[in-house]
């Protein structure tokens, strides 16, 4: 009887409009990520001859040196990109929130273009600067007789991952730093605590929250990224190793499936143990009477040396940038410190030959990021807000797509929907270019989930009571008080979707069918194919660089703006 | 109003050209829409799609760019309701893969005047799946500033690349990755024999300073100065000069000529149009097209080379290109995936300690170049044998058994697989990495004994 | 909650210094927040700043702290300048008006941080920790988070913190504007006999100015970055320097008016509606006839004359119109049109007595002793 009477209780205080939303939501990521990803990966479950079920395959992966290798690879790897982005990130972040700091703006919003790192290209300019014979090396040893192994095998990838990933913990992190009260702060100084300590023992555990969801971050995409170690030609890895089984030709081996499964399981088991980590310790928000952060003035000497840490790290993480547009107007640069010499035709070949792909970019991951917001949006109300049984795992799901390899998801799109053809025209839906926009969208869904989410964790649920007091509909009040209200964290998640997805290959590739439709990731991928379209690739990647800067720029102002109207500016 | 009505009026024009578009498709002379997936790069596939539709202005060609292997993928991935018209690129062993997939149809060239062999390997599919139509060449490609700079020899044989002084200076992609790759490889094994081929290959490997996943990765890294010498495909070399970078290659005397080849799609929208692309990449008109700088490859129609500049290769003139080794296909099919699986597991993923083996002997030697030891000499030669041994035999390669763990698929239950791919490869990576380390302490030993 | 904090729990009585804040002024950019601030504050004394909010209290409290630079004057801790010193090394406890606990820590472990930093040895910290933790009456808490804590409780946890340094000096910063009513009143009670039984110096920031005039011995009010008075309570009620003072201490009844000279008696001051008081020789402070200026008065000086009698000795006379009122209880305060002015006036009340109705005529006597003249 009390269990009957639970149910219909809960029933009760069910609604049909967040219901309804959620069951859209499920549909939406059962049938763009759970039905292809499992398409996929059922095969690593499955015995060769009997296709029976059968987990011999996850016997063969941990009896094997070279998987185990791999893995372990791949965990060093992951764990000291961390530590390294860490590196680059913490005095930035520190820095530009807890100091009087002409620029902070600045250098928060160059911080972040790394994120931005066009595919193939961004390796390349990397080598010809730190490679074994990239600029730096070539002067360092024409001048002081020694070189440093920037690049060389593992260390490469940490190098250039922390380089291309930091702006996760910069992110978080700053926001964090930003929400500490300073009465923290001070109560610690007043009790005679100061400088790196009251960093190590105040400050940080304080924003603790925001590092951890980056570091996490950081250690995910490190973890399941293959692009940069194939470019670097590191193979043992697990993703690589996932890769070249998954991609080979001819061979049908489910070993491949079976690092697929142990790669998203890791991904899974790391957010879980960051979960675990953070949970109770969501602290980091202003509490009543402080003033926010406070900004300390630095002393000159102080102020010298701090310019000199943050003017280095930024060097430091922008040379792929400076490396691609010394590129993109090179003639030819082989085994010099730089280009022989300088040209503008490559731009000039873009200009002809690849308006479309930047059409076509700026439509799929627009669409891309703004799906990703709505669901995000929606996913972070239904979980926090509502009583839904199983929201959480809404939650669960969608962040599961972070660690789902592109190729994995490209290859499930393609097994899933290809035989499904389109009303009227009768093509096949894979080729429909808004199964790309999805593809995109699912692979950066969980980046704005994570933003929204916190974003609503800010907004006090009294200011929803008061508008539904006040007689607006539940709707109403979601779309004129809640949303607005998060306009910054669903900013953050619009530009990190966005500028991401513009750039991303590895889905893409799979799901390109025509050219007329094809991103620019696709067009910087055919450039690189060939020695002639280095110079008009690296042009192209520009490109890539300045849209995505400038749709993060433009939707800043228009979200300032619309925070200013309402009279929210802080 | 008007302007309303004008508007209604374009939209329908617009769909019916988009709805005859569509049924066009199946007309019989060549027209409407020729969707070609390909791996060659952009500079090639422009040239010949500019060079066709001024040929065939009715056809409107589109061109899918993937990696061989992505574009094999797609094409079994899609086969339900395939689209794609041309499967178009270098390697045949992507071609045998679609053959043996059923996803490709045959047809024969109208194109007269094709030899049949170009070096010592057949330029067509003898069941007339796929058809050749560029010749190319393996081969080593140096960066001159490169070579200044590190005072190294111009190399031109494989068996200089197993010198010393090119130690990790060398890079080549995986022959798992790259068709042409393997085909160097099998060429190497089938010239030398399978023992001695592989002691080259893996000496040469020894010397190698990466092994890249992608073809484009070696000339690519050699343009741009990171390692000095890449074993490549002829016209990535050729076109990488033709760009300007200060790069030049050699063909070695034991290389195969390789056709890069088309075919048309099982079940191909627009078969007609298909069949008209492929004549006309044979045609006199086609094959001039490979000449250009920019692609640089052999044709297959050797009419052609009399417009070709002086100097151009020529494998039906010159006979020391390409025709060394007397290439077998069915040895070479037989043995396709166990040839790269031992590479992979003794080469590639033991590249480390591979080096580590090879740079002991480097030093023993050395050593004993100046302090001759005959009992080192013998622990050298051991060490050597070490490092060449191989974990099956010529025979075991071919066996169908062997085979059978890296093809298989389960297409009915009386299908029998002895072991698993993964069981097989576990027991050759211990295998190299136990006799690599054999190999180095005996290596160390030498050198003890020479100083 | 009905803890009395026992000090001898601590380990020794405080030396207690005095704070002496001299010519200070602080600007942010142009905004003067602080004008020529000169305070003498006594060892041992439980003094307060007084005043409504953005009149520069808590950012001088801060500057004592340290977390503000003055531009110019100099705050003394104990005789010895310490205007230069980082808030680390100043040795004084403030007490946050958020609490600041740190959320990551356990009450022990935030009571315990101070100790920590002054790197006392590990057993005495303990000591010390369970003493200071003994002394707010939470030592059963000490293994809690403060989230885990109500606000009284959080508020002893951040004493207990503050205590514990055995600080020269102690601020509270608005300490009791985060508590409920009931336990405002309980807690000012224990702040004060834990003061008074540490003898340290404290300093108080309040815009209340019943906490201030209940608990300190000595108040300086001020308003728009400057001091207005200081006194005690008692002082500052009585003789309020200005309009100001008056008006944020209690309720002050304002008529204008100018002085004049009154003959052999002095000086006079005239208005509206009011007979002419005389004001002594002190309250005209020697302002001449013809000096415009306002009669301050609070509402228990005046007394409703229902006879219509003369005034009595001393006493001046106002006549007015009762404009509304209001039943408090023990008295009734009306409020009287006295020639265009409103005046307060308290009646007190027993049960059975009549009210007085709006719009009735009503005659006021004040007693002039206790009027003060206030200049322009």
């Amino acid at each position: 009887m009390t269990s009957l009477a639970l149910t219909r209780d809960r029933i009760a205080r069910v609604r049909p409009g967040p219901a309804l939303a959620a069951l859209l939501i499920a549909a939406f990521l059962l049938l763009f990520l759970v039905v292809p990803v499992v398409q996929v990966i059922f095969v690593a479950f499955q015995d060769k001859t009997t296709g029976a079920f059968t987990l011999v395959n996850f016997a063969d992966f941990f009896g094997n040196d070279l998987f185990m290798r791999s893995f372990a690879n791949s965990f060093y790897v992951s764990a000291m990109s961390v530590v390294v982005a860490s590196l680059l990130a913490l005095p930035l972040a520190y820095l530009t929130t807890r100091f009087e700091f002409r620029g902070s703006v600045l250098i928060q919003s160059l911080g972040i273009i790394p994120l931005i790192m066009p595919p193939f290209i961004g390796a390349v300019a990397m080598q010809l600067l730190f490679g074994r014979n990239g600029s730096v090396n070539l002067l360092l040893r024409d001048h002081f007789g020694f070189s440093i192994p920037f690049m060389e095998g593992l260390n490469g990838v940490i190098f250039v991952q922390s380089i291309h990933y930091f702006p996760f913990i910069l992110i978080n992190l700053s926001a964090s730093l930003k929400n500490i009260d300073r009465a923290m702060e001070e109560s610690a100084q007043n009790l005679g605590c100061h400088g790196f300590r009251l960093f190590r023992r105040i400050v940080f555990p304080l924003a603790m929250p925001g590092y951890v969801a980056g570091a996490s971050l950081v250690f995910i995409k490190v973890f399941d990224d293959l692009g940069t170690p194939l470019l670097l030609n590191v193979n043992d890895m697990l993703a690589p190793q996932a890769y070249l089984r998954i991609s080979s030709i001819g061979i049908s081996d489910p070993m491949g499936y079976v690092i697929s499964v142990v790669l998203i399981s890791c991904s899974l088991l790391a957010l879980w143990v960051s979960a675990l980590a953070m949970r109770g310790k969501d602290y980091a928000t202003v509490q009543r009477g402080g003033g926010g952060l406070a900004k300390r003035r630095l002393k000159p000497l102080e102020m010298v040396a701090a310019y000199g840490i943050v003017l280095l790290i930024l060097v430091l993480v922008l040379a792929p940038h400076v490396g691609l547009g010394l590129l993109s107007f090179a003639t030819i640069w082989s085994f010099s410190p730089v280009p022989d010499a300088f040209t503008l035709k490559h731009y000039q070949t873009v200009f002809t030959e690849s308006g479309q792909y930047i059409t076509n970019t700026l439509l799929y991951a627009s669409l891309a990021a703004l799906l990703d917001v709505v669901i995000g949006t929606a996913i972070a109300y239904l979980v926090l807000r509502t009583k839904l049984p199983g929201r959480q795992w809404l939650d669960y799901i969608a962040m599961a797509a972070l660690a789902v390899p592109g190729v994995v998801l490209g290859i499930g799109y393609l097994r899933s929907f290809y035989g499904v053809p389109m009303p009227f025209t009768g093509q096949p839906l894979s080729n429909f270019w808004l199964i790309l926009v999805f593809a995109l969208a699912i692979r950066r869904l969980p980046y704005a989930l994570r933003a929204c989410t916190a974003a609503l964790q800010q907004v006090s649920s009294s200011l929803e009571e008061a508008a539904e007091n006040l007689g607006a509909t539940k709707l109403r009040t979601v779309s004129r008080i809640v949303v607005p209200l998060m306009s910054g964290g669903i900013l953050a998640g619009f530009v990190t979707s966005f500028a991401t997805a513009a750039v991303e290959l590895s889905a893409t590739i799979m799901l390109v069918h025509s050219q007329s439709d094809a991103p620019l990731a696709y067009g910087l991928y055919v450039y690189m194919q060939s020695a002639a379209g280095r110079g008009p690739g690296a042009a192209l990647g520009i490109f890539a660089v300045i849209i995505v800067g400038l749709g993060t720029y433009l939707s800043h102002v228009v979200i300032e703006r619309g925070r200013r109207e309402r009279g929210q500016d802080q | 109003m008007l302007r309303t009505t004008r508007t209604l009026r374009n939209a329908a024009a617009a769909l019916a050209v988009l709805l005859l578009s569509g049924t066009t498709a199946f007309a019989q002379d060549a027209s409407g829409k020729l969707v070609i997936v390909t791996s060659f790069p952009k500079d090639m596939t422009t040239a010949f799609q500019q060079a066709y539709q001024k040929a065939n202005p009715k056809v409107t060609v589109e061109i899918l760019n993937r990696n061989t292997n992505a574009g094999v993928k797609y094409l079994q991935e899609t086969a339900s309701n395939n689209g794609v018209d041309l499967f178009w690129a270098s390697a045949p062993d992507a071609f045998e893969v679609l053959k043996g997939a059923g996803l490709l149809q045959p047809y024969k060239p109208k194109v007269e005047g094709i030899p049949a062999k170009v070096g010592a390997y057949p330029v067509n599919d003898p069941e007339g799946m796929y058809a050749g139509f560029a010749a190319s060449g393996y081969g080593i490609m140096w960066n001159s500033r490169y070579m200044k700079a590190n005072d190294l020899p111009v190399p031109k044989e494989w068996a200089d690349l197993t010198k010393p002084v090119y130690f990790d200076h060398v890079a080549i992609s995986a022959p798992s990755r790259s068709g042409t790759t393997h085909l160097t490889i099998e060429t190497i094994l089938q010239g030398e024999g399978w023992e001695k081929g592989w002691r080259t290959n893996k000496e040469m490997a020894g010397n190698y300073r990466t092994i890249t996943e992608r073809s484009f990765g070696v000339p690519d890294g050699v343009n741009s100065g990171a390692f000095g010498v890449g074993i490549v495909i002829d016209f990535f070399a050729l076109s990488s000069q033709a760009s300007g970078f200060p790069v030049e290659f050699a063909y070695p005397t034991i290389t195969t000529i390789v056709p890069a080849n088309v075919g048309v799609v099982k079940n191909a929208p627009n078969k007609a149009a298909a069949e008209g692309f492929v004549d006309f990449l044979l045609s006199p008109k086609g094959q001039e097209v490979l000449l250009e700088p920019a692609i640089r490859r052999l044709p297959v129609n050797p009419v052609t080379y009399e417009k070709a500049p002086a100097g151009y290769p020529n494998p039906f003139k010159d006979s020391s290109l390409g025709s060394q080794v007397n290439f077998d296909v069915n040895v070479s099919q037989a043995r396709y995936n166990v040839v790269d699986a031992l590479f992979d597991q003794l080469i590639t993923f033991q590249l480390d300690d591979l080096k580590a083996a090879t740079q002991a002997i480097y030093k023993a030697e050395a050593a004993l170049a100046k302090k001759p030891n005959d009992k080192a000499k013998a622990l050298l030669a051991e060490a050597r044998d070490l490092v060449a041994a191989m974990p099956v035999t010529a025979e075991q390669a071919a066996d169908p058994q062997l085979a059978g763990a890296f093809t298989v698929e389960r297409k009915s239950a009386k299908d029998t697989v002895p072991e698993r791919q993964a069981q097989v490869e576990q027991k050759w990576a211990a295998f190299a990495k136990e006799n690599y380390a054999a190999a180095r302490k005996k290596a160390d030993e030498a050198l003890a004994l020479a100083r | 909650m009905n803890h009395q904090f026992s000090p001898a729990a601590l380990a020794a009585q405080i030396e207690s210094v005095g704070v002496d804040i001299e010519g200070v002024n602080l600007s942010y950019g142009t905004n003067h927040v602080l004008k020529d601030v000169n305070l003498a504050i006594k060892p041992g004394e439980f003094f307060a700043f007084l005043g409504p909010s953005g009149c520069g209290k808590t950012t001088l409290l801060r500057l004592i702290a340290g977390f503000n630079t003055a531009q110019r004057g100099e705050v003394r801790i104990g005789g010895r300048d310490i205007s230069t010193l980082p808030p680390h090394r100043r040795d004084v406890g403030m007490v946050f008006q958020s609490y600041a606990l740190w959320p990551h820590m356990t009450v022990r472990r935030n009571v315990a941080f101070g100790l920590e930093e002054r790197r006392v040895p590990r057993a005495e910290i303990e000591r010390r920790v369970d003493a200071a933790l003994d002394l707010v009456g939470l030592k059963h808490l000490a293994d809690r988070r403060p989230s885990q804590l109500s606000g009284g409780q959080q508020q002893r946890v951040a004493l207990a913190r503050t205590v514990v340094i055995e600080p020269k000096i102690l601020l509270l910063d608005e300490p009791l504007s985060n508590l409920d009513a009931k336990l405002r009143v309980q807690m000012r009670q224990e702040l004060l006999s834990l003061q008074r039984k540490l003898g340290l110096t404290t300093i108080f920031v309040t815009h209340d100015q019943e906490e201030a005039n209940t608990i300190c011995d000595r108040i300086a009010v001020m308003d728009d970055g400057k001091v207005q008075q200081v006194g005690t309570p008692q002082d500052l009620y009585d003789h309020p320097a200005n309009l100001f003072v008056a008006g944020f201490l209690g309720t002050a009844n304002v008529l204008d008016g100018e002085v004049r000279s009154d003959g052999a008696a002095g000086s006079v001051f005239v208005g509206n509606g009011i007979t002419p008081v005389a004001l002594p020789p002190q309250e005209a402070g020697g302002a001449g006839a013809g000096t415009g200026g306002k009669l301050m008065f609070r509402p228990q000086n005046l007394a409703i004359r229902a006879d219509g009698g003369p005034p009595a000795p001393g006493h001046a006379r106002l006549t007015g119109v009762i404009r509304h009122r209001e039943f408090l209880g023990a008295s009734i305060r009306y409020a009287v049109d006295v020639g265009g002015q409103l005046v307060q006036v308290d009646a007190p009340h027993q049960a059975g007595d009549a009210l007085l109705s709006p719009d009735a005529p009503i005659i006021l006597d004040l007693a002039a002793d206790k009027a003060r003249f206030l200049r322009q």
